[in-house]
């Protein structure tokens, strides 16, 4: 996987935590960075199959910087990305943002109504500055 | 005597089984896992199920961690790796039932869209596990839990 990879990556591990809507936030604004604000420059990791041993998911997370996204204060995605393969450039928290946009509120788990996805967009927002930041380093080295 | 009623239903606790889901981010049938533990936790079986996240039991947050041990636990995994039932098994988990989202992708001959949006299929896909899901937590249940 990773020697396919021929220029600098970013891998976003969310939390997708199935017990908060937050955690349905964090799983949104990853794939809208995926997909939309950062296709070529990012890749996700699987968080489960990472904590479960993946080996390709935990080399790439090992030579790659990451960013963790992270639905509550508990940062699983963080904790299991630093136990098997290293400390996460970056952690956005999906709760902490939400105290910038007391506006905005998570409420489903499942499907997003519009200003949940507005929430999802502000955090794909700054995901994707964190992006920016890691790979600008990067270059600058 | 309204007060008394209310605090002996309060007190009998009703038999719970755990549904732990794969939620993969990369696959199709991890995001039909997951809506299918929606499905089963909030509609089908609100009062016999309670949701529990991966991510928590491998990054030792304890009350997660507990309750899969008190617990009878049902696994949804979405692809052959079968993350959440080698999560669980490895936090030394009961489990109970294992649920493989591709065989029943196979069997109902149902293909979900992509990961972000499982489409039409992949919600009747997510509606059919759903279903055998709740029959195998409403046996878990009359089975005493054993």
């Amino acid at each position: 996987m990773i020697m396919a990879l021929s220029k600098d990556k970013v891998g976003i591990i969310c939390c997708s935590g199935e017990e908060f809507p937050e955690g349905t936030i964090s799983r949104v604004a990853t794939r809208l960075v995926l997909e939309k604000l950062k296709p070529d420059e990012t890749v996700t990791l699987c968080l489960p199959l990472f904590l479960a041993g993946g080996e390709d998911e935990r080399a790439f997370a090992r030579v790659f910087p990451t960013i963790a996204v992270d639905g509550c204060s508990k940062k699983c995605a963080e904790l299991g990305t630093t136990k098997f393969s290293g400390k996460p450039v970056a952690t956005i928290v999906v709760s902490e943002i939400m105290k910038n946009h007391p506006e905005l509120k998570a409420k489903s788990r499942e499907k997003l109504d519009a200003q949940e996805m507005q929430l999802a967009m502000k955090v794909a927002e700054e995901i994707e500055k964190k992006v920016d930041e890691v790979l600008c380093k990067k270059v600058n080295k | 005597m309204q007060e008394s009623q209310q605090v002996s239903s309060q007190s009998v606790e009703k038999p719970k089984v755990a549904i732990i889901a794969c939620a993969g981010m990369d696959k199709a049938l991890g995001s039909v896992a997951r809506t299918t533990a929606f499905i089963v936790t909030e509609k089908l079986r609100p009062d016999n199920t309670l949701l529990v996240c991966i991510p928590p039991l491998v990054a030792d947050v304890k009350p997660n961690a507990e309750l899969i041990k008190k617990y009878p636990v049902v696994t949804i995994d979405g692809c052959a790796e079968r993350c959440a039932t080698k999560i669980v098994a490895k936090a030394g988990a009961r489990i109970r039932g294992r649920i493989f989202v591709p065989q029943s992708a196979q069997t109902y001959n149902l293909k979900p869209n992509t990961a972000s949006d499982i489409g039409q299929e992949g919600e009747k896909l997510a509606e059919k596990i759903a279903e055998e899901t709740a029959v195998l937590v409403s046996k878990l249940c009359e089975g005493g839990l054993k």
